[in-house]
């Protein structure tokens, strides 16, 4: 039986595994114990970011324009809605949909590529959880007690305890 | 078990992304003073960076062990295995890395996702031919009374072959990220160190599963078929599993 389960363990597991890197970087205003403004900065890693600079800055004048902002919200950051943007809300206990992102904008920042965007949502921070993490495991997402700025409320960052990728869990109190 | 798993999960991603950090960070301060110190580093890195890269999920680990708990061999095939493994995953790697950079130029990452998709499936249909030839090999081997079954070197490539094809996008990462930087032969020693580094670790899947044959070695030398066929099938099964994935995506 042990055997069986080994096996079915490694099958589930099979060949993905984190190749980028993504720093989360929460920002959270609450009043009165509902989060008023939710706003989220990614900064993915250096390497994967020298390679997607490349696509990006079609121009190579070190910067993301317009033109270039709006093909990578079309391309890139929009298509992430099939991944539910890397990030499960639990409301009630019930997962839901990630609310459409707004004022998206990418821009570089230390050779990194970062997007920058908001949930215009107002949830209660005592029913919320945040859930960071790619079930694919091609993406891990990093979340760190000192990336959380959370204006109004204190920030529990945990492990989240899945069994076949790795992710972090954001809560207030 | 899964919470074991989960803290092991847990320091494998973390080690990555330290070392993934400090590897950019190094290749990006090389100059003409520290060139060699810093590339002696960036390799030391690499090394470190695929010996733990492949302990993560993939990289053929479960093919490996499935064809050594179901064929009777030895610790040397399995270094044997895990480097050819690891050799032909760094060529593929280097192979698309250098094809795409310098024939596609633009749209790099579109293009790698889609060839590295084609790769997965062709990979995919290899390990279910794959899978068939040894459930094939071990109703023969029945049907003779073979106990004694040595696997034949041709199922040994064959399996190296079709774990190895699908080029390690870590390595391309490497590679691409060394390339842009200028730094072509850094890139290309880095793929070969760091596939130094995967090869062991995919050996050392080898070699837990040949221990795992042992153990179960009485059962083995009666009915040793009966495992083979179930390591067969459970290949054949991993590649419509694999081929499967790779078209949802």
């Amino acid at each position: 039986m042990k055997f069986i389960i080994s096996f079915i363990l490694i099958f589930n597991i099979l060949y993905a595994h984190p190749h980028t890197f993504i720093e989360v970087y929460p920002t959270i205003t609450v009043k009165n114990k509902m989060m008023q403004k939710i706003h989220f900065v990614w900064k993915m890693d250096e390497m994967t970011s020298s390679m997607l600079i490349m696509e990006f800055d079609l121009d190579s004048n070190g910067k993301i324009d317009k033109i270039e902002q709006q093909y990578i919200h079309e391309n890139y950051f929009s298509t992430l809605i099939d991944y539910n943007f890397y990030t499960d809300i639990t409301i009630n206990n019930k997962i839901t949909k990630f609310p459409n992102p707004k004022n998206f904008k990418a821009f570089i920042e230390n050779n990194k590529i970062c997007y920058s965007f908001e949930i215009d949502k107002k949830l209660n921070i005592h029913k919320t959880i945040f859930d960071f993490g790619d079930t694919d495991f091609f993406i891990a997402m990093i979340l760190k007690k000192e990336f959380t700025k959370i204006i109004g409320a204190t920030a529990v960052v945990s492990d989240l305890d899945n069994d076949f990728y790795f992710g972090y869990r954001l809560e207030l109190k | 078990m899964s919470e074991l798993y989960n803290h092991l999960l847990k320091q494998i991603v973390t080690f990555q992304y330290q070392l993934n950090s400090y590897i950019s960070t190094t290749i990006r301060n090389l100059n003409d003073e520290n060139i060699l110190s810093t590339s002696l580093l960036v390799l030391g890195i690499a090394f470190l960076y695929g010996l733990i890269h492949a302990a993560g999920p993939g990289h053929g680990k479960a093919l490996v062990a499935f064809y050594f708990v179901s064929n009777k061999s030895n610790y040397k095939k399995a270094f044997k295995m895990g480097y050819m493994i690891s050799v032909i995953h760094a060529i593929s790697a280097l192979i698309f890395t250098f094809g795409i950079f310098y024939i596609l130029k633009t749209m790099f990452r579109k293009n790698f996702n889609e060839m590295s998709g084609i790769a997965m499936q062709v990979s995919a249909v290899m390990i279910i031919f794959v899978g068939l030839y040894l459930i094939y090999e071990a109703y023969k081997s029945k049907k003779v009374k073979e106990l004694e079954i040595k696997p034949s070197s041709k199922s040994e490539y064959a399996v190296a072959f079709s774990a190895g094809i699908v080029p390690c996008p870590g390595v391309m990462t490497i590679v691409l990220f060394c390339i842009i930087l200028k730094q072509y032969l850094l890139g290309i020693l880095a793929a070969i160190t760091m596939s130094i580094g995967m090869g062991l670790t995919i050996s050392v899947a080898g070699i837990l599963s040949i221990l795992f044959s042992k153990k179960a070695g009485s059962f083995l030398d009666t009915k040793g078929y009966i495992l083979e066929i179930f390591g067969g099938l459970l290949i054949f099964l991993l590649g419509i599993f694999l081929f499967t994935s790779v078209g949802h995506k």
